[in-house]
């Protein structure tokens, strides 16, 4: 089954003129691991929104086409049934924290008691949640203490609580150091290797080569290509769209590299290694 | 004279808990890159530099003032700090104003500073923003604005706290041309930054600091050589560098043209 | 960085007290005295409320907060010695004002009662963690949302003062002075609060979004993660203060 089925999806903002999503269509399958690429205000977070339902609950607007996630559509659904299909996590740590919660454990179980889930559940799902993102040890902790790459693992950890299957994730690590970045990115993949769909807007564009399914790039609005990251990022057109292909990539590209077979460059330090040691015997 | 000069640093927010523990630096020209996990003491250490706040022994000294001498607006004429976070800084409904602010703050004339203030809007691409009310602008405009603003106060120093925190590859070049126009024009720039790749291709010296102190020092090229100090501190060389130690080149690549360059020649 | 929070961490009967048992308390040190508002009951419930405080071992702590209304005690005092209607027996002079034992005797029974409402709260505040109280009430009934804000705001409020902290240092940077003379610090609150708020409200936004994604405004009955610990005595304790009010009221209209 598609999990994610988008049709002719447009959106204005109020107040604003321009289109923010100018007819898109797309579809996701169950366990995709798909990242969504693009210059700063091309309409990455703005579909993320929309996937999610904030986008018509919380950014009211014009808005056109129909959003499907698991079954469900989202412009005709309550935003209570949205939370435990598809979730959301931000950009910024700090404000994901509800202050409302003096620990860690009680921090992800917010989610849970909004949802009326009963105590038992909920305490099974935190704990499988606490582990699966390694914070278990800082479950008694006070939320503010936690460095940044411990709190975006926080606040990961209380979306899946609510078991969501779609996970969308809209630069996670923007606001990380190196090694909370690399401790977010092996947290993600923990999730994709549970069976979970992936949807990441990221900027780490050799992260994007390295886990990706599929790769989307958006400009302006527009849907330009979603195809597999090594056919979007052989593309000699990137540079048009404000967007730059993996460093490994860009070599090869200048020395003329490719694989033989597909007539694609290599995406990532092992393809690149491997076809450049070809190349020189 | 150098520039900046760090005597025996050593800094403490509490007794007991040294964050920075024995500074000897000297910055002559070169723009510097100051890397390292958070929680080494970078920001610290910028601070001290601003005069934000004074060490608990050793001296920092700028242009031949000592910190300790003297109050942070009196250093902010040869010193300015970008900060990481532009909301942090902008107040007025007007970007001119707003960028025109330090400038008057440090004894400019109306007529210098508006004309500094005019010039920095230039060099960010914003000068046909000039009355518009910063919020009004995206995030990444009011990044560039706030670079301005300090720009605009004609400082020998600059110093960027990350300046391509949730930049886009556009934003990125754009701040790269920024520092390097800075450099051509004389100034010493420093940043602190996580992004490896960035700093390979735009600043000559790069410092490591690792748990209060200083790891590494050198040239851009001989620090990204140490691999294994550098994993030790949680960070990375940039991809190409790795591409290259990978494949066994004895010599440290740093951008991705260099090694184009180089291999088309072998050819 | 702590939550703002009187709370103090002890192990004592009055600790294990559910924080409805002590709002009950409170209705009834404020109820009684007013019923019966004879002298020996405002002391006889001061003198329960000092007790409950010395049981709790919080005693100590109240002091403070009864200093912080001394000034408003004294005024009473003050202006009912001088004032009060029903002033006829001098007791001394200061100067050519003459203070009235009538009305010193009705302020000093104010001041019973004021401060006995004091350690009323002061027994709640003290001896009850406020996430304990909110969520006691939000069992009851309370909107969710309120409790959220309530319990919200003592967590984020600390966690503003270092945002104030970097937005200070970096208008410094740019030449601002704040040190000096009033007109200086007068001069450096617009650069100050401008970006204070405006962070407060950008963060209000995002907390906002991430709220509603956890399904804050569900419909759903609410569901709590901690049992809530009410053993019998709680009941009995709060029937007992129920039954002192009736009684109390009784008590008036028969006797």
């Amino acid at each position: 089954m598609k999990k994610i089925i988008v049709e002719n999806l447009r959106y204005r903002y109020p107040l604003t003129k321009e289109l923010a999503l100018k007819d898109i269509s797309f579809e996701v399958e169950k366990g995709e691991f798909v990242s969504i690429i693009g210059r700063n205000s091309a309409g990455k977070s703005t579909l993320c929104q929309a996937l999610t339902g904030l986008i018509p609950y919380f950014y009211h607007g014009a808005y056109g086409g129909r959003v499907i996630v698991d079954g469900i559509e989202v412009g005709k659904a309550d935003i209570s049934q949205l939370v435990s299909k598809v979730g959301i996590v931000f950009q910024n740590p700090f404000t994901q924290v509800t202050g409302s919660k003096l620990t860690v454990y009680e921090e992800i179980a917010f989610g849970l008691e909004n949802m009326g889930v009963s105590r038992d559940e909920m305490r099974k799902r935190i704990d499988y949640s606490l582990k699966l993102l390694d914070i278990y040890r800082f479950r008694d902790r006070n939320p503010f203490e936690l460095s940044g790459g411990q709190m975006q693992r926080m606040a990961i950890a209380s979306i899946i609580a609510m078991r969501p299957e779609i996970i969308v994730l809209d630069e996670p690590t923007s606001q990380l150091d190196p090694q909370g970045s690399e401790e977010v990115f092996k947290a993600i993949r923990s999730l994709s290797k549970e069976g979970m769909t992936i949807i990441l807007v990221e900027h780490k564009i050799e992260k994007v080569a390295k886990y990706s399914n599929r790769v989307m790039l958006l400009y302006d609005g527009e849907l330009v290509d979603f195809d597999v990251p090594h056919k979007v990022f052989s593309r000699d057109d990137l540079g048009d769209y404000g967007v730059e292909p993996p460093a490994f990539t860009q070599i090869c590209k200048g020395l003329n590299i490719k694989d033989k077979e597909t007539g694609l460059y290599p995406i990532t330090l092992e393809e690149a290694y491997d076809l450049v040691v070809k190349a020189d015997e | 004279m150098s520039n900046i000069e760090v005597r025996d640093l050593h800094f403490s927010y509490n007794v007991g808990e040294e964050i920075l523990k024995g500074i000897n630096l000297e910055f002559d020209g070169r723009s510097t890159a100051i890397i390292g996990q958070n929680g080494a003491g970078k920001t610290t250490f910028v601070k001290l530099l601003k005069g934000l706040l004074k060490p608990t022994s050793g001296d920092v000294s700028i242009k031949g003032i000592n910190t300790k001498d003297t109050t942070v607006a009196g250093l902010a004429k040869h010193i300015g700090l970008v900060f990481q976070n532009p909301n942090d800084q902008i107040f007025k409904s007007k970007v001119l104003d707003e960028v025109i602010f330090g400038p008057l703050n440090i004894g400019q004339k109306e007529n210098t500073a508006r004309t500094n203030s005019m010039n920095a809007l230039k060099m960010v691409g914003l000068s046909a923003q000039s009355g518009e009310n910063p919020y009004d602008l995206s995030l990444s405009a009011r990044k560039l604005i706030s670079i301005a603003s300090i720009l605009a106060m004609d400082t020998e120093i600059v110093i960027f706290d990350e300046p391509t925190i949730a930049q886009d590859y556009t934003g990125r070049q754009n701040i790269g041309n920024i520092i390097k126009t800075l450099r051509n024009q004389g100034k010493l720039v420093l940043t602190i930054i996580h992004d490896m790749d960035f700093v390979a291709e735009i600043f000559e010296r790069t410092l490591v600091f690792s748990q209060g102190k200083v790891l590494l020092d050198g040239s851009t090229r001989e620090v990204y050589s140490h691999y294994k100090e550098l994993y030790s501190a949680y960070l990375e060389p940039p991809h190409v560098t790795q591409l290259c130690q990978k494949l066994g080149y004895k010599d440290t690549f740093l951008t991705v043209d260099e090694f184009v360059e180089f291999k088309r020649k072998q050819i | 960085m702590k939550s703002l929070s009187l709370y103090q961490e002890k192990n004592t009967l009055i600790h294990k007290f559910d924080p409805i048992s002590k709002l009950f308390y409170i209705v009834a040190a404020i109820a009684i005295p007013i019923i019966i508002p004879t002298k020996t009951m405002a002391l006889f419930c001061l003198a329960v409320s000092v007790a409950l405080l010395l049981l709790g071992r919080v005693f100590g702590r109240v002091i403070p907060i009864i200093s912080f209304s001394f000034f408003v005690l004294l005024s009473i005092i003050v202006v009912q010695g001088l004032f009060y209607y029903g002033n006829s027996t001098p007791i001394f002079h200061a100067g050519p004002l003459a203070f009235y034992k009538e009305g010193l005797t009705y302020a000093l029974h104010i001041c019973i009662r004021v401060v006995n409402i004091l350690c009323a709260f002061a027994i709640l505040i003290l001896t009850t963690r406020p996430s304990d109280l909110i969520e006691s009430l939000v069992r009851r009934g309370l909107s969710p949302r309120i409790g959220y804000v309530l319990s919200s705001v003592l967590q984020i409020i600390p966690q503003m003062s270092s945002t104030m902290d970097t937005i200070t240092d970096a208008q410094r940077s740019r030449g601002m002075e704040t040190e000096g003379k009033l007109l200086t610090r007068i001069k450096s609150f617009f650069p100050l609060i401008g970006p204070v708020v405006m962070n407060s409200l950008i963060n209000t936004k995002e907390r906002a979004m991430a709220l509603e994604v956890r399904g804050f405004n569900s419909k759903a009955q609410k569901t709590f993660l901690n049992e809530e610990f009410n053993p019998p005595y709680n009941l009995f304790v709060k029937l007992f203060l129920a039954a002192s009010i009736v009684f109390a009221a009784a008590w008036r209209i028969f006797i």
